[in-house]
């Protein structure tokens, strides 16, 4: 498999994790499982009404990602999981050098997204956990010694200040998102992914170098509609309105340049385009029946 | 803290203390003659009580299997002292589940399988079945039915405050059994997508998810067993989704 030229992998298979710098202060460390996600998500996608779509015509993969801010002050966000541990600390000391961590930001506790903070924390021991208020039993999730913030509240890194947002689509309680205000970078972790075909070269690629080539603008609705409807089943209960209009007004919000979910490709150009891409896609999954999934 | 529910279903509960009162962090235990089922296995926080209070429930025996309703610490943070004490124990997770990436890697994948919302899994002349989890804070999450006992184990969903003097208590130990504001307390804090929802929509989900089987006791984890009046306390739990909903409501007016 060919990757992407700037792109560093660490570790192989279950275990493997690449690094590719989305600006020269903002770094990806995602994981996928490329050949082997065929076998992987075949379970996972059956549940759909046209799951050969996603496991047999066109066989999909999804990224675990996080992400880190290299300032004067440095922020990870998001740690992978437990399974990637030793290629992601490879991956971090990679792009840190002899540079400290100073900030390990949360956005929920789920192992794939908090799973390595306490392995992290012991190898950059000077460095802050922070988590979103609210919680009060963060010492089930390991995160004991958490700083809790608040939606509106910032941190200022040198050059780069980030503010905690509201996550509007959440599966845990206990979520967050992230917004840069000098890059407009946007973390939305589990909202607003789409899916990559790894035999079409498409892993660890930003999402305007696959619309290069094979993909598409209608793909990445229905991915991003797809990963919705798992995501947040919940969304059988809502009105496609109401979410589609919380989309848009968070655009309206925040000056979004880069949008980096945690299990999606980055969209590091033309995020306007998306937008509406966005909204629609959630709206169609909001739209979805449950019966698919509810086997009552 | 082990106590006899019904039958051969044990609870092994452990508290954490917090503003907005007690929360239980259970495992339950199916004896199952001689191939016990566990139903989650408990936070790394509580490993050395939880596994002794499980050498004391299975009396020699040894688990068969491990029912995963999700793989989020409070719920799965002990399953390497599980795994390590019970090395052949077998763990049975959804199938929204990526279990490589979403379990602890020190169970083997070899020993984990998938099951779909509405598939049954036998063991020993035991069926259970996996049912939709309604409440899930995590995709991957399940909720699981037994047959024999007429037990719900509903992870997260029926979770409860509660103050102290009530820690580790069934509802029928308490006088007048769990109320709306113990279950919208938690409810609120545990599912912050209530709110997008219309609750009369979810209720009613819950009305036909709850009425198309027989049940006499609800097993959450955050709280102990639900023991009768399953009508009543489901009705509690959907008042308390209605206020939880509402509340997001009037703040957006």
């Amino acid at each position: 498999m060919s990757l992407p030229p700037d792109t560093v992998l660490f570790g192989e298979g279950l275990e493997r994790v690449a690094v590719r710098p989305i600006t020269a202060d903002i770094y990806w460390i995602t994981h996928c499982l490329g050949d082997l996600a065929q076998e992987i998500y075949r379970d996972y996608f059956s549940m759909l009404p046209d799951a050969d779509q996603y496991s047999e015509s066109r066989i999909v993969d999804y990224p675990f990602s996080a992400f880190l801010i290299v300032d004067e002050r440095s922020m990870l966000i998001d740690t992978c999981g437990p399974r990637q541990q030793a290629a992601t600390l490879q991956a971090i000391q990679h792009i840190l050098g002899e540079r400290p961590l100073d900030y390990i930001w949360i956005s929920h506790v789920e192992l794939p997204h908090a799973g390595n903070t306490p392995v992290i924390k012991r190898l950059y021991p000077q460095a802050e956990i922070i988590t979103v208020a609210g919680g009060e039993h963060y010492q089930l999730h390991a995160l004991d010694t958490a700083r809790m913030v608040e939606p509106g509240e910032t941190m200022t890194l040198g050059r780069y200040t980030v503010e905690m947002v509201d996550a509007l689509f959440v599966d845990h309680g206990l979520s967050q998102w992230l917004y840069e205000r000098t890059t407009g970078f946007f973390f939305s972790a589990d909202w607003g992914h789409n899916l990559h075909a790894p035999a079409c070269g498409e892993c660890f690629q930003f999402l305007d170098e696959m619309l290069a080539n094979d993909y598409s603008e209608e793909l990445f609705v229905e991915d991003v509609k797809v990963n919705a409807w798992y995501q947040f089943p919940w969304l059988a209960w809502t009105d496609p309105d109401e979410i589609a209009a919380a989309v848009a007004r968070l655009f309206d919000q925040y000056s979004v340049k880069i949008f980096a979910p945690s299990h999606g490709n980055v969209i590091r150009r033309d995020v306007g385009r998306f937008m509406p891409l966005l909204e629609e896609g959630m709206r169609r999954a909001a739209a979805m029946p449950f019966s698919h999934t509810w086997s009552f | 803290m082990i106590r006899h529910i019904t039958g051969d279903l044990y609870q092994v509960s452990e508290i954490v203390s917090g503003q907005f009162g007690s929360e239980a962090v259970s495992v339950y235990v199916l004896l199952n003659g001689d191939q016990p089922v566990l139903i989650d296995c408990g936070s790394h926080l509580h490993r050395e009580s939880i596994m002794a209070d499980l050498e004391t429930v299975l009396d020699g025996r040894t688990p068969a299997y491990i029912f995963l309703t999700h793989s989020e610490l409070p719920h799965a943070g002990n399953i390497s002292s599980v795994v390590s004490r019970w090395p052949d124990i077998h763990c049975v997770v959804s199938n929204v589940m990526l279990a490589y990436i979403e379990v602890l890697p020190t169970l083997p994948l070899a020993q984990i399988t998938q099951a779909t919302a509405g598939s049954m899994v036998t063991v020993g002349s035991r069926t259970l079945e996996f049912v939709t989890a309604l409440l899930k804070d995590q995709p991957g999450s399940q909720w699981i039915y037994d047959g024999r006992t007429q037990t719900l184990f509903s992870g997260d969903g029926f979770g409860y405050h509660c103050p102290p003097e009530q820690s580790g208590r069934f509802s029928d130990e308490i006088p007048g059994g769990i109320q709306s504001e113990q279950f919208e307390s938690y409810h609120r804090q545990t599912f912050r997508f209530l709110r997008w929802i219309q609750p009369e929509r979810f209720n009613a989900d819950l009305d036909r998810l709850i009425g198309m089987r027989p049940i006499s006791i609800v097993a959450p984890i955050h709280g102990a067993a639900i023991r009768g009046d399953i009508d009543l306390h489901k009705e509690r739990l959907k008042t308390a989704i209605t206020a939880v909903c509402n509340s997001y409501r009037e703040r957006l007016k």
